[in-house]
């Protein structure tokens, strides 16, 4: 086990080099931050451009290779991940926002995960039922309203509630606004501006996880090993519990593992509405700015948590599935 | 170390005779020796489904005694499945079931799921047919065994384990204690079948319903299985439901057999009265379709025309009515009922004119009338004289078997054929037979891919594959062609019939007339009406959709059709219509027929040549008489002594070679005899003597029997005295 998580490690540190040297070639190709300073008004002399985007270490006039290769050695022996064209480490920016989204998205990704599997089982079990057929249409309902709209909508009703309360009860911008340095109020605080993004996150991707998850089921529930445990003396809902669910379970395993990097940089809608700077809006700012160091280091981690969500799947389907050997 | 000659006769259970002691129905019968374990009346069961309501069970009754075998045969769609799962309470929700199932006096029907599963798996139990998708695949066996224990006895940790290594050991699975850690898919099919038996007799159930326990197994592991399960039957003393459609297996496990046809018990007799003297001429045909492994070729099959009958719209009267040669007008008013043929103790037919058929005496040869077989061109001319249709010399196809993920290396070689040698003349039917695994399918695909083999040459009239130019190989094309097992899957859904034949015409350049005259030929040659050309596969029948396939086949003209299971998939009925159809178009067409099958009898009936193929290799070859008559390699011997005759009588005298172990892994190096780590023959040698067989691999010699090509890749080949006293009984 050690040694298959071991090789399989350096297969991935391969790979996401590789990758990640891709994006910068690619990056640094299409975008041009010279044409920042060509935009102002009156144009900076070039003299001046020059300086400050050999500063950043993204001067077009530069050899690729060479700006290559000091970006490489600054990752590798300093761990600097470079400037932005306004001269900020990019390091410091991602990893701040790092830190934001992984307070957005936590518990919003276990929340859906939870709901949206128990959703699906509850549902695969009385297939066509009346709850089947309102849960489905509800997801439906949940899986074409735009991510914005939804938003929107709970920010409304929070806005509502806040009114007819009285006092605000629901905070609907950022992630914090307590000051004071006590356990308790930060919490409550944290836990009221958090309620609303995580409340809309929860559905767009609990719905995934139930429609799937249902289908899954409904797929081994009929499987002939059910019936065995039926013979056997399990009575019909202890039967797919036990041996239905299980299997079911691990096509759901892979998915919540490959959707580790989507969940921290796909958030841009929800970051935007309740305005909180995630990685996903930072992502997308970037490369409007043509911050090519940014929008490098953003893929870089884009790429580190997919595949640690491919090891965690291997992990977890081997866990799972005793078919799957780790050797 | 676990190989040695299992030699049983076919005793039943408790040594006694088998009396009539199922109690048919409301039969008025003297006080019976024992209560009824399991007594079923009037059991009908219905689903709704889009086209109405299908009944797939109309008035079953039968009772079941202690530690006795009551077999329920019939084909597909006969309900007898449906019965069974019906006892069982395991029917979809969308199922009516009405009538009356009594377990040891307590009444089944209307209880609920809770209650029911108080039963299952305690005082009745059930055997699935395919053992590979019937245990969970992400537990352990130890797990699923203890699951059943748990659930019905309040064991410790330590007794579930001893009961369990003792259970795993008494359906002969070695190292029964580490095998319990081990997972459903480390098992081989049979191991799976033993494990998904002992999980039935782990709480001393009083009921087992096998339903068709040993359909998805080989024929040795078949042996094995069902010797297993009257193990388990002597050690519960449980009565067995075997339902099967196959006569062979009933003819050996049951003590009282109940006959289906479209959701109705049509007879029901002791088994030696049924075999014996059938009163319905359903039965009678049943048995008359049914090719036997113990008859030569000359007999010719008696298929019953047409098909079973809708269940959603049954025709008033009696089902069987459009099939049966002995139809009346009354047959067509009434079905008749299931009542006691006279003069008969036990038996019961539900017929009409079963007083006329038992007062003459009638016999399926008086009631069904039998075909005359086609004359053929070549009958006349010796083997030697007639033209070599296929070559094949040491044939190879090998696979590589590869590990790790970016960096593939290989870490093994997949030997799956590995020198196979046989040729194929004009006009006759070389029939290649194995087990799962052995190579057939495998040797069929690398000559239809008139590609240069891997290993040794493919000659196909004269040429040989390797040196074809394309031209040459596209001809060579229309003189070779293949018929699959599946019809259903082997022909586009979309195309009407008419499409499907016009297709390999269309690809060799006919004409749009031409095309147009010999579809109709065609239609009609394989039984067909050829008005029916602007249908689709799925308007026809599993029999009539192989027609199709056979016809596609035959469009072109082909000097050889290769064979690849084209009747497994049939029922018995149906079967017999298909394989007088292709004897009829060999001696009609002087074609080749390449037969890759795993039926024994069906290979007895239909080849003139057998080849025996095992791990890859033909292990013996020659005339299919010689091979079924005297067989001299041990795994022939062991493979034929498997095939359960569809005669019960037959089947007690016989003594059975039964293989222990499975087929070997394609994957492991074997230096020797590739059969030695199952061969009874060496198992039986002096040490001194068995080197040989583990050290060198045996060529297929033939001469041995002077004037024949008979030949056997053995050190030590069976002498005919040594075969006779296995080899398949013969009444004549």
């Amino acid at each position: 086990m050690v040694r298959f998580l071991v090789r399989r490690l350096a297969n991935y540190v391969v790979l996401l080099f590789v990758a990640v040297s891709f994006t910068y070639f690619v990056a640094s190709y299409f975008m041009d931050p010279r044409s920042n300073y060509l935009s102002r008004h009156p144009i900076p002399p070039k003299a001046s451009i020059d300086l400050s985007l050999t500063a950043a270490n993204i001067n077009d006039e530069d050899p690729l290779l060479g700006r290559y290769w000091r970006w490489l050695t600054n990752i590798v022996l300093h761990w600097n991940w470079g400037l932005s064209p306004d001269q900020d480490p990019v390091g410091a920016a991602v990893s701040g926002r790092i830190g934001a989204s992984l307070q957005l998205v936590t518990l919003a990704t276990i929340l859906s995960i939870v709901v949206g599997v128990a959703i699906g089982v509850f549902t695969a079990i009385r297939q066509y039922r009346w709850q089947d057929r309102v849960l489905g249409g509800l997801a439906t309902f949940f899986l074409v309203i735009p991510t914005a709209v939804l938003a929107l909508f709970v920010v409304l009703g929070a806005i509502w509630i806040n009114k007819g309360l009285g006092f605000r009860l629901f905070y609907v911008t950022g992630l914090h606004s307590y000051e004071g340095s006590q356990f308790g109020p930060w919490l409550l605080d944290f836990l009221q501006h958090l309620v609303l993004p995580t409340i809309v996150l929860t559905i767009i991707s609990a719905v995934t996880y139930h429609l799937t998850q249902r289908t899954y089921l409904l797929d081994t529930m009929n499987a002939d090993y059910v019936r065995t445990a039926r013979a056997k003396g399990l009575p019909l809902n202890k039967a797919i519990r036990k041996h239905a669910l299980r299997t079911s379970l691990i096509p759901t395993a892979v998915n919540v593992a490959f959707s580790i990097a989507s969940v921290f940089t796909g958030a841009v809608i929800t970051e935007s509405v309740f305005a909180i700077n995630g990685l996903g809006r930072y992502f997308v700012t970037t490369i409007q700015q043509n911050d090519i160091n940014g929008a490098v280091c953003i893929a870089a981690f884009a790429g580190a948590c997919t595949l640690a969500g491919a090891l965690l799947a291997d992990v977890v389907v081997a866990w799972l599935d005793p078919r799957v050997r780790l050797s | 170390m676990t190989d040695q000659i299992l030699t049983t006769t076919g005793d039943h259970p408790d040594g006694t005779p088998p009396e009539g002691l199922v109690l048919p129905a409301g039969a008025g019968r003297l006080t019976p020796a024992t209560e009824p374990v399991l007594s079923v009346r009037d059991l009908h069961v219905s689903f709704a489904s889009e086209a109405g309501t299908v009944r797939a069970v109309r008035g079953v009754s039968f009772d079941l005694l202690p530690a006795r075998t009551l077999g329920i045969v019939g084909e597909s769609g006969s309900g007898k499945s449906v019965t069974s799962l019906s006892i069982m309470g395991l029917l979809d929700q969308n199922a009516r079931v009405e009538g009356s199932i009594r377990l040891k006096g307590t009444e089944l029907l209307g209880k609920t799921e809770l209650e029911m599963s108080k039963h299952r798996g305690n005082d009745m139990a059930m055997v699935f047919q395919d053992p590979l998708s019937a245990l969970t695949p992400v537990f352990s066996i130890g797990d699923q065994l203890a699951e059943a224990l748990d659930l019905h006895q309040d064991l410790t940790r330590k007794q579930v384990r001893d009961r369990s290594v003792e259970l795993l050991d008494l359906v002969g699975i070695p190292n029964p204690a580490e095998r319990l850690k081990s997972f459903p898919h480390q098992f081989s099919g049979g191991m799976r079948q033993r494990v998904m038996i002992a999980i039935a007799i782990a709480n001393d159930p009083d009921v087992i319903i096998a339903d068709e326990p040993t359909t998805a197994l080989d024929v040795t592991i078949q042996a094995q299985v069902l010797e297993v399960l009257k193990k388990a039957q002597r050690e519960t003393g449980a009565a067995v439901v075997m339902i099967t459609h196959d006569l062979g297996v009933v003819a050996g496990v049951a003590d009282d057999v109940l006959v289906m046809y479209a959701g109705r018990p049509v007879e029901q007799a002791p088994v030696d009265e049924l075999f014996a003297r059938p009163a319905m001429p359903y039965t009678m045909g049943l048995l008359g379709a049914v090719p036997r492994p113990d008859r030569g070729e000359n007999r010719r099959l008696v298929p019953i025309q047409g098909n079973p009958p809708s269940l959603v719209d049954l025709p008033v009267g009696c089902p069987f009515a459009d099939r049966c040669p002995l139809v009346e007008d009354r047959c067509r008013t009434a079905e008749p009922p299931l009542a006691p043929v006279p003069g008969r103790v036990d038996q019961r037919a539900a017929c009409v004119r079963v007083d006329e058929i038992v007062a003459e005496g009638l016999t399926f040869e008086d009631v069904y009338p039998v075909g005359e077989a086609a004359e053929s061109g070549l009958d006349g001319v010796p083997r030697e004289e007639r033209e070599v249709v296929l070559e094949v010399t040491d044939l190879k196809k090998h696979f590589p078997l590869t590990k790790g993920g970016f960096l593939r290396r290989r870490a093994g070689t997949v030997k799956a054929v590995d020198g196979v040698t046989f040729d194929v003349r004009a006009g006759e039917t070389l029939a290649l037979v194995g087990e799962s695994g052995s190579g057939k399918t495998t040797t069929l695909l690398e000559i239809m891919r008139l590609q240069a083999p891997q290993g040794g040459t493919v000659a196909v009239l004269g040429k040989n594959l390797a040196e074809l130019a394309r031209p040459e190989r596209a001809a060579l094309r229309r003189e070779l062609q293949i018929v699959f097992q599946d019809p259903q899957s082997s022909m586009d859904p979309r195309l009407p019939v008419y499409d499907i034949l016009a297709e390999p015409l269309k690809v060799h350049g006919w004409s749009r007339a031409r095309t147009n005259e010999r579809i109709s030929e065609l239609m009609r040659l394989v039984g067909l009406n050829p008005d029916h050309v602007d249908r689709f596969p799925t308007q026809f029948s599993g029999g009539q959709r192989q027609r199709i396939a056979i016809a596609r086949a035959l469009a072109v003209g082909p000097r050889l059709v290769v064979l690849d299971e084209p009747v497994s998939a049939l029922d018995v009925s149906i079967q017999a219509g298909v394989i007088n159809l292709l004897e009829d178009l060999q001696a009609q067409l002087g074609v080749a027929f390449l037969f890759v099958a795993h039926d024994l009898s069906v290979i007895r009936h239909i080849s003139s040549r057998t080849a025996v193929m095992y791990l890859g290799q033909v292990v013996e070859q020659g005339d299919t008489e010689a091979v079924f008559t005297a067989p001299r390699h041990p795994y022939t011997q062991a493979l034929l002594s498997a095939v359960p005759l569809p005669d019960p009588q037959l089947e007690r005298q016989r003594r059975r070679v039964v293989l222990q172990g499975d087929l070997p892994s394609p994957a492991q190096e074997i230096v020797g005899c590739r059969f030695a780590s199952r061969c009874p023959v060496r198992a039986a040698l002096p040490a001194d003597r068995r080197t040989l067989c583990d050290t060198v691999q045996p060529g297929l010699a033939t001469g041995a029997v002077p004037g024949t090509d008979h030949g056997a890749a053995c050190h030590y080949p069976l002498t005919s005295s040594a075969a006779e006293d296995v080899r398949v009984p013969s009444r004549a």
